[in-house]
C-alpha cells in the first residue's frame, strides 16, 4: 500500500491486519482505534500521514479518523518526549497532592527536551493517590516528595493487607495473594474453570435463569438486574448477538476493576465465557480502559492461553459452541464507560451515546445487533452464581441487594483500599472506620462521596429517614446518622445518593468545598463528549463559575447560578452523563450552602470587570495553564478577529 | 389497530388498505394520526410548533440539541393490562417525570404530549441559554440574521439578560470549507445537520467534529474539502450564521429579499426555488421544498447559475441589418426587418434552431410560427452532462420535454445536421435561431455570414450575432413567466422575479411580434390565452391554465425520464458558472 511518506515495517503491517481481522469484515471501521493505537506506538504520535493512511486502509475518509485522534486524549497529534508522564489530576490524586507533583515535575523537566509532562483524568487507582503512569507504567503513591524518583526508582507496588473480618471474598479471593499468578495453571490449580465446565452441561434459559434468581444487579453503576437486562435477549434471536465486558472503569473514585484485571484475568474470561455460552454469544469484545495497557497485554496472553485449553475458540469444550473473545483498547475518554457510548467507540467513531428509545443495546447494540453490555465485576459475578446456584447466591447480601460487591475507599482516610463486601450488611461507618482505618490522626470526616464522583455527596452530620425491615418483617423509619447507612443500592438511594460504582471518597474538616467541587467540575467538564447542548455547555459552564469562586471572583449569584445550571442539564441530556455532572454540583452547594456563599460575596458586577478576566489572571499567574490533554488552545492562543 | 389496546373503536375503524390511525392527545385535545408519525411532526401538524436545532425530517435524528424537549405520557394500564379509561371514554395518561425528546420517536396509542407546559418551556429556556453563552451573539453584522433559528426561539424561550460572567470559548472563524462555503466555528451550535447531510443526501463524508466538549469544532480534513456539487444546502439547513455561502455573505440583508417561487432552469431536473432580489438584482437561489422534485435540495451549479442574468454581455437593444452592418431599432422596426428577411424564402429554404430551454409557450408560438413559415426543419439543441444520482440530470435542458410533447424535436438533436449541411449547401437561405448560438451547429461565423436572413433571438452576445440579420434581445428564466415539464413529466411554472434588462423583452412577446408581422393577424394579449389555446390542443394539458399550476408543479406526463442521446456531433456548451460569475 503506497499511501504514505511513512515507511511501515512488515510487522507492524502484519500486526494492523490482524487487529483487522478482529472485527467483522464489512465493519472494518471499528478497527480505528486499535490501529491508531498501533500506529503510535510505533511513531509516537500520530501524523497526518498516519490519519490519511489509516482512513484509506479502512475505506474511510480522513475526517472520520481525525475525528477520533482528537476526541480521545490518549492519541497525541505531536511527539511526546522520550519520557512521557501522565500525572492524573482527578479528585482522590488532587487531594493527595497530584497538583504539588505536577508542580514539582515542571519545575524539574523545564529545559529537558527528552521529558514531557500532562494532566490526565482519573488512572483508575485512587487508593493508592497519587498516581503517576511513566509510558505505560503505573507509579503508585508519588507523593510529592517523591515525585524526582519516578525516573529512577522501579514503579513500587502498594502494599497489600489481608482481608477485613467484616468482608466476605468471592470476586476477591485471591487477589492481593503473593502467591497467586496471572497465568491460567495457577487458576487452574484453585480450580477454574470447573463453573464453565458445569456451565456447558446447563441448558441456556437455566443459566439466565440463575443469573435472574440472584437478583444480581449491574456494578458497573446504575445498578440494573443483570438477569432482566439478558432476558431482553430473544433465545431464537437471527441476528448475531453480541456480548460487551464494560472493562473502561473511570467513575473517579473507582479501581476494583483494575485489580480484578491485572491479577485474576481468568475470573473475568471465565465469567464471560459463561455469559457467551449463555446468550448464544459468539463474539464477546472486553471494552478496556487506554490507560491499562498492562492489564490489555494480561488479558490477550489469558485469551490464547484459554484458547489453548479449548474454553474459546472452535467448538469450546466440544459443545459445538464456537466463541472469541477479542480485547478492544480504549484511547482515555470517561464516555466510554456509557454502554451506547461504548458501543459506538467500539465501532471506530466518536464516542457519543446513543438516544434512547430507539437505540437500546439489547435490542439495536453493537452493530445495529442485539448486545449486552456488562461491567467487569459482574461478569465474574455470573461465574460464581454459575457456582453456588442463583437461590444460594441470592442469600448473600439482602433482598434485592444480593451478592457480594467491591467497596473501594480513597480520599482521607489512613488505609484506603477494595474491601469486599456482603451488599448492606456493612453500614458505611464500618467501611470508614474500621475497615479503611478512619480519618488521619486528629481529623473528623466531614463528607463522603458514597459512589463514585458523580454521586451526590452525603454530610457526616446529616440523619436520614430509611425504611428498616424489623424482626418481624414489617417495615419501620429509622432515623439514622451516614455512618449507620447500610452499604447497598437501595438504601443509598433511600439516603438520596447512590450506591454507583462502588467507589467511596472520603473528605475530613480540612476540605474545602468549593475547592473540591471545582475539582470535580473540571473532570465532568474535561470528560463531557460535547455531542448534546446541556452537558456540553453546563459542564464548562459550571466549571468555570468554581474557577472564578475559587480564585476570589465569587459574585452573590454564584450559588444559585451553579444550582440552576445544574437543574438545566440534569435530566435532560441524551445519556446519563448529564445527572453525573450535575449531581455534585447540585449536592455540594445544597449541602455547602456557608461554603459557597462565603466565597461569593461580591456585588454582581456589570458585566465582566477587568480583575475578572481570565487573561489578567493568567498573565498573573492566578489560573495554571498546564495543558490538560488535548487542550485544544484555543482559549490561550487566541484567534484573529475576522468574521 | 387489533393491538388490545385500541379504545376510540367507535372513533377510528380503519379498513384494510388506510393507513392505521392512532389516537394521541396533544396540550389536552386527542387527534389521530397514521402510524410512523414523527411526535415533532404531528405537533406541528396540528399548530403547536416545537421548536428544534437538529431534527431536520429529511435527516436522521441525531436528538442532540434538546431543544425539542416536551412531556410524554402513556397510557395508564390498569390491572386487566388495558388502559383505563377517563371521563372523556380516551386513555388516562401516565406521564412520564422526565421530559423527553420530540424528534426521534414515533407516535403510538394513547399517547400524550404536553409542548407547552411548564417544564417543557422550562427546558427549552435552559437549552436557549446554553446554547447562546458561548455563542458570540454578532447578530449585527451575520449573513444569518433576520431568519436564524437562535434569534426565532430566542423571542420565545431567551432571556433578556446574561449570568454568564466568564469569557467565551474561543474557536476558528472565517474558514474556507470549501470553494463555496465559509464557516464561523463560535456561531456553531454543533447540531450536526451538515455532517449528516454530507453522509445521507450528498453521499460524500467530509464534514466532521473534532476536539471534545465545549471545545468541539466542526471541520473538514485539510486533504479533503467540502467541494461536492450539494455543498451550499449545508447552508440552508444550518439553523444559525455558522455556515455561509461565500457567494452571498455580507451581500444583502435577508429581511431586504423579494422572495418570488420559481424553479432552476438548469437542468432537467427542474429543482423548485426561492429567488431572492432586491431592486430587479438577484442576490440567491435557494431551493424550495417539493417532495415530487428535489425533496429539500437543490445543486450548486443550479443555484449560482444566475449571475449571467446581471451579465455586461446581456443583449439590451434589437438590431436590424441596414444596408451593410447592424443597426440599433427600435422593436417595431426590428420585427418587421426580421420578417421581411425572412419573407424571400420559401418555408424549405427556412430552418429553426429553437431550445429545449424556452417555456412550453413560446415552444408553441415557435411551432406556430413554423408552420404559418411553413418551414419543415427545426429543432432543438440537446445539452448533457454526466448527472449524478442525487439531483443533477444528465439532461442540462429544462424543457426536453416540453420540445418533445409540442413537436418541435422527435429527438433532441437528430436534425442539427441536416441544417447544418443545408447551410453549407446553400439550400437553407433563412435561419431564426431561438435562444441558441448558431456556432453550435459547427459552423463557422463566416460560413454562417452565407445565409442571407439569420434571426437571433437571445439573451447574450455571442459569436454568431456578427453575422445576424436582425437581434431580438430577450428574457432570462428569472424575468419572464411560462411553463415547462421537467424531466419526469412535471408541469411547473416560472413567476418574474426581476424586469429584464434594457429594451430586451418577453420572448413569447417577439414571437407573438413576429407571427402578427407575418400574418397580419391581430390576437394574443396575455400568456394566459397562449397556455389556453395550447391547453386546447395538446390533450396532456388539457383542463389546465397558467395560473393553476400550483406552486409545486403538475404531474403531466407519466414518461421514463429523458434519457437525450449521448452524442450528436455537435458542441455543446453549457453556460459556465465561470462566465457568469462576470455579471456580478
Amino acid at each position: 500500500m503506497d499511501l504514505t511518506n511513512t515507511p511501515l515495517s512488515t510487522e507492524l503491517e502484519r500486526k494492523i491486519d490482524e487487529a483487522i481481522g478482529r472485527y467483522p469484515p464489512d465493519h472494518k471501521r471499528s478497527a480505528a482505534m486499535p490501529l491508531l493505537h498501533l500506529w503510535q506506538e510505533e511513531f509516537g504520535f500520530i501524523s497526518d500521514d498516519g490519519v490519511r493512511w489509516i482512513a484509506a486502509k479502512l475505506e474511510l475518509q480522513p475526517i472520520n479518523i481525525l475525528e477520533l485522534v482528537t476526541f480521545y486524549p490518549m492519541y497525541r497529534q505531536a511527539p511526546a518526549g522520550k519520557k512521557h508522564v501522565r500525572v492524573c489530576r482527578t479528585l482522590s490524586c488532587a487531594m493527595a497532592g497530584s497538583y504539588q507533583v505536577m508542580e514539582k515535575l515542571r519545575e524539574a523537566m523545564r529545559e529537558d527536551k527528552n521529558y514531557s509532562v500532562e494532566f490526565v483524568e482519573c488512572l483508575a487507582s485512587c487508593g493508592t493517590a497519587p498516581v503517576c503512569m511513566v509510558g505505560d507504567e503505573l507509579h503508585e503513591n508519588v507523593g510529592p516528595e517523591r515525585a524526582l524518583d519516578l525516573f529512577t526508582r522501579p514503579p513500587s507496588r502498594a502494599t497489600r493487607h489481608s482481608p477485613h473480618p467484616l468482608e466476605c471474598r468471592l470476586i476477591f479471593e485471591n487477589i492481593g495473594r503473593a502467591d497467586y499468578t496471572t497465568d491460567i495453571d495457577c487458576y487452574l490449580r484453585h480450580g477454574g474453570y470447573e463453573d464453565l465446565k458445569k456451565a456447558v452441561t446447563m441448558s441456556r434459559t437455566e443459566i439466565v435463569n440463575a443469573v435472574k434468581t440472584s437478583g444480581l444487579r449491574g456494578r458497573g453503576g446504575a445498578g440494573f438486574p443483570c438477569g432482566l437486562k439478558w432476558s431482553f435477549i430473544k433465545p431464537d434471536e437471527k441476528k448475531p448477538v453480541y456480548l460487551i465486558c464494560n472493562a473502561d472503569e473511570s467513575e473517579p473514585g473507582t479501581f476494583k476493576d483494575r485489580y480484578i484485571i491485572h491479577e485474576d484475568p481468568h475470573q473475568l474470561l471465565e465469567g464471560i465465557l459463561i455469559s457467551c455460552f449463555a446468550l448464544n454469544a459468539k463474539t464477546a469484545y472486553i471494552y478496556i480502559r487506554g490507560e491499562f495497557p498492562e492489564g490489555a497485554k494480561i488479558l490477550e496472553r489469558a485469551i490464547e492461553e484459554a484458547r489453548a485449553h479449548n474454553f474459546l475458540g472452535h467448538n469450546m469444550l466440544g459443545t459445538g459452541f464456537d466463541v472469541e473473545v477479542y480485547v478492544h483498547r480504549g484511547a482515555g475518554a470517561y464516555i466510554c464507560g456509557e454502554e451506547t457510548g461504548l458501543i459506538e467507540s467500539l465501532e471506530g467513531k466518536r464516542a457519543y451515546p446513543r438516544i434512547k428509545p430507539p437505540y437500546f443495546p439489547a435490542v439495536l447494540g453493537l452493530y445495529m445487533c442485539p448486545t449486552i453490555v456488562n461491567n467487569v465485576e459482574t461478569l465474574c459475578h455470573v461465574k460464581h452464581i454459575v457456582a453456588l446456584g442463583g437461590g444460594a447466591y441470592a442469600q448473600l447480601g439482602r433482598p434485592n441487594n444480593t451478592g457480594t460487591r467491591v467497596v473501594c475507599v480513597s480520599g482521607d482516610v489512613q488505609r484506603p483500599g477494595y474491601f469486599e463486601i456482603e451488599v448492606g450488611s456493612v453500614t458505611m461507618g464500618q467501611i470508614i472506620y474500621d475497615m479503611a482505618g478512619g480519618p488521619r490522626y486528629g481529623r473528623m470526616v466531614k463528607a463522603v462521596i458514597p459512589g463514585g464522583s458523580s454521586a451526590k455527596v452525603l454530610r457526616a452530620d446529616e440523619r436520614f429517614k430509611l425504611k428498616v425491615k424489623q424482626a418481624d418483617g414489617s417495615m419501620a423509619e429509622q432515623d439514622i446518622s451516614l455512618f449507620e447507612i447500610p452499604m447497598d443500592f437501595d438504601s443509598l438511594a433511600a439516603a438520596g445518593s447512590m450506591a454507583g460504582s462502588g467507589g467511596v471518597i472520603v473528605l475530613d474538616e480540612t476540605r474545602d468545598m468549593v475547592w473540591t467541587l471545582n475539582n470535580i467540575n473540571e473532570f465532568y467538564a474535561h470528560e463531557s463528549c460535547g455531542q448534546c447542548t446541556p452537558c456540553r455547555e453546563g459542564s464548562l459552564w459550571m466549571k468555570k463559575i468554581t474557577d472564578r469562586m475559587l480564585l476570589g471572583g465569587g459574585v452573590v449569584q454564584d450559588p444559585d447560578t451553579l444550582k440552576t445550571v445544574a437543574d438545566n442539564i440534569a435530566g435532560r441530556t441524551i445519556c446519563a452523563f448529564g445527572e453525573a455532572c450535575a449531581w455534585p454540583t447540585q449536592s455540594f452547594v445544597e449541602k455547602f450552602r456557608s461554603e459557597f456563599t462565603q466565597r461569593s460575596q461580591k456585588p454582581a458586577p456589570p458585566p465582566l470587570p477587568p480583575e475578572l478576566t481570565s487573561e489578567n489572571l493568567i498573565a498573573e499567574r492566578t489560573i495554571s495553564v498546564t495543558p490538560l490533554a488535548h487542550d485544544p488552545g484555543w482559549e490561550t492562543a487566541g484567534t484573529s478577529g475576522m468574521i | 389497530m387489533g393491538n388490545g389496546r385500541n379504545v376510540g373503536h367507535d372513533l377510528n375503524m380503519p379498513n384494510e388498505s388506510a393507513p392505521q390511525l392512532l389516537n394521541v392527545q396533544i396540550n389536552g385535545v386527542w387527534h389521530q394520526f397514521p402510524k410512523g408519525t414523527r411526535v415533532i411532526e404531528a405537533c406541528e401538524q396540528v399548530g403547536s410548533y416545537v421548536p428544534r436545532y437538529c431534527y431536520h425530517k429529511k435527516l436522521s435524528s441525531p436528538g442532540n440539541c434538546r431543544m425539542c424537549l416536551i412531556e410524554m405520557g402513556m397510557p395508564k394500564m390498569g390491572p386487566d393490562r388495558k388502559p383505563e379509561l377517563g371521563d372523556d371514554g380516551m386513555p388516562r395518561v401516565y406521564w412520564m417525570p422526565r421530559p423527553q425528546i420530540s424528534c426521534a420517536q414515533d407516535v403510538s396509542e394513547g399517547m400524550g404530549i404536553r409542548t407547552d407546559s411548564p417544564l417543557a418551556q422550562e427546558c427549552r429556556r435552559g437549552v436557549m441559554e446554553f446554547l447562546l453563552i458561548n455563542h458570540p451573539l454578532d447578530c449585527p453584522i451575520c449573513d444569518q440574521a433576520g431568519e436564524c433559528r437562535l434569534q426565532e426561539f430566542s423571542v420565545e424561550y431567551g432571556a433578556a439578560e446574561s449570568r454568564f460572567l466568564e469569557n467565551k470559548v474561543k474557536k476558528p472563524k472565517n474558514v474556507e470549507l470549501g470553494p463555496r462555503v465559509t464557516l464561523d466555528d463560535e456561531r456553531c451550535i454543533l447540531c450536526s445537520r451538515c455532517i449528516r447531510f454530507c453522509q445521507e443526501i450528498a453521499h460524500d463524508d467530509v464534514l466532521g467534529f473534532v476536539d471534545r466538549g465545549s471545545h468541539t469544532v466542526l471541520t473538514a480534513h485539510s486533504g479533503k474539502r467540502l467541494e461536492n456539487n450539494y455543498s451550499l444546502n449545508t447552508v440552508d439547513i444550518c439553523p444559525v450564521g455558522a455556515l455561509t455561502s461565500t457567494d452571498f455573505r455580507f451581500q444583502m440583508r435577508v429581511w431586504f429579499l423579494r422572495e418570488t417561487k420559481s424553479f432552476c432552469t438548469s437542468c432537467a431536473t427542474g429543482c423548485n426555488t426561492i429567488i431572492g432580489t432586491r431592486e430587479d438584482v438577484i442576490y440567491r437561489q435557494t431551493p424550495r421544498e417539493n417532495d415530487a422534485v428535489n425533496s429539500s435540495w437543490m445543486c450548486d451549479y443550479g443555484r449560482l447559475n444566475f449571475g449571467f442574468l446581471q451579465s455586461e454581455n446581456r443583449l439590451l437593444q434589437p438590431q436590424v441589418f441596414s444596408g451593410d452592418k447592424l443597426i440599433a431599432a427600435d422593436w417595431n422596426t426590428a420585427i418587421l426587418g426580421a420578417t421581411a428577411q425572412l419573407k424571400h424564402f420559401s418555408g424549405s429554404e427556412i430552418a429553426i434552431l429553437a431550445s429545449a430551454r424556452m417555456t412550453n409557450e413560446e415552444m408553441w408560438l415557435t411551432a406556430e410560427f413554423a408552420r404559418l413559415l411553413g418551414v419543415e426543419l427545426i429543432e432543438v439543441v440537446p445539452r448533457t452532462g454526466p448527472g449524478d444520482d442525487i439531483l443533477l440530470s444528465r439532461d442540462l435542458n429544462p424543457n426536453t420535454s416540453g420540445a418533445l410533447l409540442l413537436g418541435l424535436t422527435r429527438e433532441p438533436g437528430a436534425r442539427l445536421r441536416e441544417i447544418r449541411d443545408g447551410i453549407l449547401t446553400g439550400r437553407i437561405k433563412g435561419l431564426v435561431a431561438l435562444g441558441e448560438n448558431a456556432i453550435d451547429l459547427g459552423l463557422t461565423v463566416d460560413q454562417i455570414k452565407t445565409l442571407p436572413a439569420f434571426t437571433v433571438m437571445n439573451i447574450l452576445a455571442n459569436e454568431a450575432i456578427a453575422a445576424a440579420t436582425a437581434v431580438l434581445p430577450s428574457f432570462g428564466f428569472a424575468e419572464k413567466r411560462g411553463s415547462m415539464i421537467n424531466g419526469k413529466g412535471r408541469l411547473q411554472r416560472l413567476n418574474r422575479a426581476v424586469r429584464g434588462p434594457g429594451q430586451a423583452r418577453d420572448d413569447w412577446e417577439i414571437l407573438r411580434d413576429l407571427i402578427q408581422s407575418y400574418s397580419g393577424r391581430n390576437g394574443i394579449y396575455t400568456i394566459e390565452e397562449v397556455f389556453r389555446q395550447m391547453s386546447a390542443a395538446v390533450p396532456q394539458l388539457a383542463g389546465l391554465s397558467l395560473s393553476k399550476i400550483s406552486d409545486l408543479g403538475v404531474q403531466v406526463l407519466h414518461v421514463e425520464p429523458i434519457s437525450p442521446p449521448e452524442s450528436t456531433g455537435v458542441k455543446i456548451e453549457a453556460q459556465t458558472l465561470e462566465s457568469e460569475k462576470a455579471g456580478r
